[in-house]
């Protein structure tokens, strides 16, 4: 089980007012466009649509019926990285950039080590990562960018920035047991409420996440994959880095002792005489073979 | 607000109606959900689904403007269904009190008794109570009102006290609670319906869990907001709001209250400081023509002949010390006839009237100092017209805001416009020090962060700057009325620079003896309770006084009650006495005399405010909000008996179902909004107020049904604050909601062939904006009187001066300039538009 | 007595496999630098930056070097392949059979006459061509998808397992194919000229290591050099 820190967001206390998009951008100094009309309308006060390379975390909203005269079933998700204990990402990638903290759980990165694969954004069930630069067919320069759970913030005792900004209480941090007695104690209280379909999303899924949701309506309403996996593919590709050294020297050692073998190898100049289609060792002069052609030798 | 945000949490249950609060107040939030932790209802009310909505347990829509009929429905299902507050309704309303021979309202005219035509107006004598005896101040030396003969006292007569007569059973046709009960006896179920919009079943859950706070225990907060006072009947939409609360016990108790939710930018600070023309600072009077033309005049028309308004000559004469200094003496009544007096037709000065008296040549230089009329205020492409024949305009503000670039607005012609535009560079909040008042009225003193960009000032340097070169001018030149300039006392310095700390003893109040600001000894007065009406004290706001009372550090704002920063909680109520000081007298629930039955014992024992003992108030754990004690010569106290005046700022200390306190109405009755959908009012045969505002003026251009046939109201996002002028230059804001958009229901969207996202031609007679569709289920066309009303909603933070967005419609164009008789505040909430795909 | 040497590689196949030969060392050496945690973090990220960038550029050398050869010369090419597709003799089998004894006992254990490509090195040459192929497809689509189009991640974890897969396969054949192409392992010795000499093949090496093609081209004639 999961133990260290946990950001429980409590979707049924969200007022979805952006504020922690705009605290998550003003503490990791995260640049917003500059240039006029930038920003398109999308019919949704989803703003920006998605993460992108300078936005790490998104409240999303969705409109959904509530069979009743008035009203609507409308869902306030948050949408960043879930900093899972099974975390694709940290194993996907290859130089070490991606880690996960022992101490609080959170999955953090070092700017220096990302080499701009994007192993991990092909990794993250979660779609999560993003990556700055690095766009066009030759630039090599892409930048891994997510929600680092503010971990600058977490090891000198603050919490995350989003959750220092949160009015109403629907983001806070905590020990993650502590966090999910919280959440589970809400969702008992929701289902009394009559939202039948209140959940806890994060308590178990890859491996559980240290990001946990209380979830007020159908997970279909919040843009979370109803079972994150973890590809196989990738811990078969982390094994193949000592398959094949193990193999490289294996080869080596094989090929060296073959040399040895054949050290002080020598043989005879051969000369073939086509018209009687003989064979001659040309130190000798002796005919070594004979090749019949009448009985179908070559 | 009558509590504070951290009161909401005590509330059993929450009505959210005409505030959007979790978008546009997000602090309200963090109270609300730990009232729903403890088990709280939460409605809300509101024409749209809000993100508020959202989070609540109970939502109802309703049609803009129809507010009134919505509460007089539930003061009728409460009266019907005998849910009221028996004990607090009996002991501290007026609901025994008899009325004047005559009062009445004729639904058949939709008017009130005394309405007189010629004059547009009511004569309202009949809506005071019947005097059954009248009584004199006792003056004599011994007597309860000696001060009034002191040395240095202004002369003037004392009020009569008139003791009103009362039927304690409340049978009498003439006593105000039958006279209520049938007034809102027209405002039934359906009829209510009919009108609002909403289905009976829903209308009856939302009365039903309300109501439920009429049980003593029980505690019901409202929380508003502009959606119930931007209207042309606004004020009496929030007196319905006191009645519903004073009816079912909710005033003066924790979890209680009327909640008014104010925003950021010291709007409460504003009313305090009488930023609105007939007031003067701390809830007074300004001296108007009429009324109060002399100093004894306005004591004689101001002072109340009963509870604390007994004192006003003392607040007033305080005041005038401040603003005169040592010019001011009895002997010259205190300089108030140096005050410029109110002329008979003040209204014409109120934000929309300088518009017409721009556009008729009137006025002619305007300073918009820290505000953004052509784009906040109604039907603003007329204001921009107005403007354009201003010989000056200055603008104070930390942006170029659009007003300060009117004249280059996509409507105005550059070249055709001459006046001349000063903009003054402003500090931010953040780069000065000073007071700031919260929605609960709490007064915080706030440091200065950083130092002011470029040659920006903070605001009270610029006035000193400007301030100081008038004074000098009139000392120079002279010119009309050049005393009331150069008498005035201007000593607000510290160092030589002028300062907030300085102002703030002035606020807070002095003795005159013993205080000499030049050289920093001030002799501050403890609390406002220390004024006095002869000269001694002086005090430019007496609301303030005890804010800023530590005379030991009077350069030390942080040792002052405005300063404190303590977290002690007493009966675990969300007071916080400790933090900050609010005013008044540090009082964090006002009336809070009725939080306990008439023996003064708490209707909730959880929820304690006061607690008379049996032999005094022994539990304070707020400051008592009525003469709990008398101080005797001695020194010593003695404590004062439990009686029912628990509302001691009103003349007969009982709070008013029936008041003759406004101009359009003695009870709050139900009229159309100034351009509305329906042919007729179903609840009188009066359709519009009779007292709208402005509502004749030529560039008004009403709209009617046939034309445009679509309600509209306006509204804030949490995104963005007010004209953007701010938000909209931060990206981070404008990332997260780039454009300015109209919300509609998917039929209405069907109906003129509009898709989510299109762009959309909004526009009535007074103007045509292009905004971006919303087109969402959480808008609903609602059944009003038979018929299907779409209503549309419209966010209004853009104009041209956008740095990163090309949108330059101002959704003000459309709002009409019409507006309250009481506080001229404008009707944006509810108007008509049509729409169709751009 | 003058020398007889067959001409067993045209010039341009010698420039292909060369192009292809370089390329696929750097691709080796610089994908490692994605591949192996500790060469990533070399340097100050310029280094692996400089690696990543050229991965891409050499990787189409890889590509575009076999392809425009095999436009150039089509029939080359068709021949190319048959060779690789030839049935396998008895004497091809015998080989394979005799591979592993024959590399650590090369005086005792002597081997069959062969035909122009021996089985050993279609199995070998084989797993290069197919691994190049592999490499090729999943090295672009792993580009393209993650520059200009956005291709689904699913389809880029399977191309990141093929290319890694194919990576372990090509160090092992390329290894192998350098130790007998370069002429390391003795008996094996001169056979380097014929990718980075001249492409000729001495009559006696050429009798040795491809009797039965050896004998062919003597017969026929037209490919022998006297010297």
């Amino acid at each position: 089980m999961a133990e260290g820190k946990a950001i429980l967001y409590d979707a049924s206390r969200c007022s979805a007012c952006k504020g922690c998009q705009v605290a998550c951008k003003c503490w990791n100094l995260l640049p917003s466009p500059m240039e006029k009309n930038t920003q398109e309308w999308n019919g949704s006060m989803q703003c920006p649509p998605d993460l992108n390379h300078r936005t790490r975390l998104i409240i999303t909203f969705d409109e959904a019926d509530n069979g009743k005269k008035y009203g609507i079933n409308w869902a306030f998700g948050r949408r960043a990285c879930m900093h899972c204990t099974d975390a694709a990402c940290v194993m996907a990638c290859p130089s070490g950039c991606l880690y996960h903290d022992e101490e609080t759980g959170m999955v953090s990165f070092d700017r220096d080590k990302c080499i701009g694969c994007k192993y991990c954004a092909m990794a993250c069930p979660f779609d999560v990562p993003r990556h700055i630069g690095g766009g066009g067919l030759f630039s090599g320069d892409a930048k891994i960018n997510k929600c680092t759970g503010c971990i600058d913030r977490i090891k000198n005792g603050r919490a995350p920035a989003c959750v220092t900004t949160c009015q109403p209480g629907a983001l806070q941090f905590g020990d993650r047991e502590d966090m999910l007695s919280i959440a589970k104690e809400r969702v008992e209280l929701l289902k009394a409420k009559g939202f039948e379909s209140a959940q806890v999303y994060g308590e178990e899924q890859v491996g559980g996440t240290h990001v946990l949701h209380v979830l007020k309506y159908p997970l279909e309403q919040y843009e979370l994959p109803e079972n994150p996996q973890v590809s196989p593919l990738i811990g078969v590709m982390n094994w193949m880095k000592p398959i094949l050294g193990v193999g490289a020297v294996a080869l080596v050692g094989g090929l060296g002792i073959s040399f040895l073998t054949g050290v002080g190898y020598k043989r005879h100049e051969m000369h073939y005489d086509e018209v009687n289609h003989d064979i001659i060792d040309v130190e000798t002069g002796e005919v070594v073979r004979h090749i019949d052609k009448e009985a179908g030798e070559r | 607000m009558t509590g504070h945000y951290c009161d909401f949490k005590n509330a059993d249950v929450i009505l959210t109606s005409g505030s959007n609060n979790l978008e546009n107040h997000p602090v309200s939030s963090k109270w609300v959900q730990r009232a729903l932790d403890k088990g709280a209802t939460w409605i809300v009310v509101d024409p749209r689904f809000t993100r508020t909505a959202a989070q609540a347990d109970i939502y109802c829509p309703i049609r803009s403007g129809t507010d009134i009929a919505f509460y007089g429905g539930m003061i009728n299902y409460i009266i019907e269904n005998d849910l009221w507050q028996h004990e607090y309704v009996e002991h501290y309303t007026n609901a025994t009190f008899i009325m004047e021979d005559g009062y009445e309202f004729d639904p058949e005219t939709g008017l009130f008794s005394g309405w007189d035509d010629a004059k547009g107006a009511y004569d309202k004598h009949t809506w005071h109570y019947a005097v059954e005896q009248e009584t004199e101040w006792d003056t004599s030396e011994s007597g309860s009102y000696a001060w009034v003969k002191g040395k240095g006292v202004p002369k003037f007569t004392p009020p009569k006290v008139q003791v009103a007569r009362k039927d304690p059973t409340m049978q009498n046709p003439m006593c105000v609670w039958q006279l209520m009960k049938k007034h809102y006896s027209r405002y039934t179920i359906d009829k209510v319906c009919e009108i609002c919009g909403m289905d009976a079943e829903t209308l009856e859950q939302v009365y039903a869990a309300y109501a439920s706070t009429g049980a003593p225990e029980k505690s019901g907060t409202i929380l508003y907001a502009l959606g119930q006072t931007q209207h042309t009947y606004g004020t009496n939409n929030t007196r319905i709001m006191s009645l519903v609360q004073l009816i079912l016990g909710n005033a003066g108790i924790a979890g209680g209250g009327l909640n008014a939710l104010r925003g950021e930018p010291n709007v409460q600070g504003a009313t305090d400081m009488a930023m609105l023309v007939f007031d003067f600072p701390g809830y007074l009077r300004w001296p108007n023509v009429s009324e109060s033309p002399s100093l004894r005049k306005w004591c004689e028309s101001q002072t109340y002949y009963g509870g604390y308004y007994t004192n006003k000559p003392k607040f007033m004469v305080s005041a005038l010390k401040e603003w005169f200094g040592e010019n001011a003496t009895v002997d010259n009544d205190y300089c108030y006839d140096l005050l410029p007096k109110v002329p008979a037709n003040g209204g014409d000065y109120t934000t929309m009237g300088t518009f017409h008296l721009m556009d008729s040549g009137v006025m002619k230089g305007y300073f918009a100092w820290g505000q953004n009329p052509v784009v906040s205020d109604p039907n603003s492409a007329f204001n921009r017209r107005a403007m354009s024949k201003l010989e000056w305009l200055v603008v104070a503000d930390w942006v170029e805001t659009a007003t300060a670039s009117f004249w280059r607005a996509p409507d105005m012609t550059p070249e055709d416009i001459q006046t001349e535009v000063y903009f003054l560079p402003a500090a931010l909040i953040y780069e000065k020090m000073g007071t700031i008042a919260n929605s609960g009225r709490w007064l915080q003193w706030r440091y200065k962060a950083a130092d002011p960009v470029g040659e920006a000032r903070p605001d009270y340097e610029i006035a000193d700057m400007l301030w100081s070169k008038i004074v000098e001018l009139y000392k120079a030149e002279g010119g009309p009325s050049a005393e009331s300039i150069t008498n005035v006392k201007w000593d607000y310095y510290i160092d030589g620079k002028i300062d907030p700390r300085a102002v703030a003893w002035g606020f807070n109040g002095y003795n005159v003896e013993g205080t000499d600001f030049a050289s920093g000894k001030v002799d501050l007065l403890p609390a406002f309770a220390s004024l006095k009406a002869d000269g001694s004290t002086s005090c430019a706001i007496w609301i303030y006084g005890g804010y800023y009372n530590n005379a030991d550090a009077p350069l030390d704002p942080a040792e002052q009650p405005v300063g404190r920063r303590g977290h002690d909680d007493p009966g675990e109520l969300g007071l916080y006495p400790q933090w900050a000081f609010s005013w008044p007298a540090n009082r964090r629930i006002i009336y809070n005399r009725a939080s306990a039955d008439a023996n003064g014992k708490p209707w909730n024992p959880d929820r304690v405010l006061v607690e008379w003992d049996g032999k005094e108030w022994a539990t304070r754990n707020d400051v008592p909000d009525f003469v709990f004690q008398t101080t005797n010569a001695d020194g010593t106290t003695t404590p004062v008996a439990p009686n029912d005046n628990a509302f001691f700022m009103k003349p007969e200390q009982h709070a008013n179902f029936i008041s003759y306190g406004l101009a359009d109405a003695a009870l709050p009755e139900h009229y159309e909004p100034f351009e509305t959908p329906m042919k007729e009012n179903l609840l009188n045969a009066r359709l519009n107020s009779p007292c709208v505002k402005f509502g004749d003026h030529e560039s008004v251009k009403k709209g009617d049904v046939e034309t445009y046939p679509i309600v509209a109201t306006t509204y804030s996002i949490t995104e963005h604050w007010q004209t953007g002028a701010q938000t909209r230059m931060c990206p981070a804001l404008d990332e997260i909601s780039p454009k300015q958009f109209i919300e509609m229901s998917p039929e209405l969207a069907q109906e003129k062939g509009i898709g989510n996202g299109d762009d959309v031609r909004v526009f009535n007679n007074r103007g045509s904006v292009v905004l971006k569709a919303l087109v969402t289920r959480r808008i609903v066309p609602l059944e009003v009187n038979g018929q299907t009303i779409h209503e549309v909603g419209m966010i209004h933070h853009w104009d041209w001066t956008n740095r990163y967005s090309s949108d330059d419609n101002v959704v003000n164009d459309l709002t009409p300039n019409v507006g309250d008789p009481n506080s001229f505040i404008p009707e944006f909430k509810a108007f008509l538009v049509d729409v169709e795909k751009a | 007595m003058a020398k007889r040497y067959i001409q067993r590689h045209s010039l341009q196949t010698r420039i292909t496999h060369g192009l292809v030969m370089g390329s696929c060392v750097w691709l080796m050496i610089s994908g490692l630098f994605v591949f192996v945690p500790y060469f990533a973090n070399i340097g100050s990220g310029g280094l692996v930056q400089f690696m990543r960038i050229s991965h891409r550029v050499v990787g189409c050398i890889f590509i575009l070097a076999p392809i425009v050869s095999a436009i150039l010369a089509p029939k080359g090419f068709k021949k190319f392949l048959a060779k690789y597709f030839a049935k396998w003799t008895p004497q091809d089998k015998e080989f394979m059979k005799k591979f592993v004894p024959y590399m650590l006992g090369p005086k005792r254990v002597h081997m069959p006459d062969q035909d122009e490509v021996k089985s050993g090195q279609r199995i070998a040459d084989g797993m290069l061509i197919i691994g190049g192929i592999m490499m090729a497809i999943s090295g672009v689509v792993l580009w393209l998808g993650m520059s200009v189009f956005h291709a689904p991640a699913g389809v880029v974890t399977v191309m990141r397992f093929i290319h890694d897969l194919f990576f372990l396969v090509l160090v092992v054949f390329v290894v192998a194919h350098a130790y007998l192409g370069a002429g390391v392992f003795q008996p094996y010795r001169r056979t380097k000229q014929l990718m980075f000499g001249n492409g000729q093949v001495a009559e006696s090496d050429a009798l040795y290591h491809w009797g039965f093609w050896a004998r062919e081209e003597l017969e026929k004639g037209e490919n022998v050099v006297e010297r």
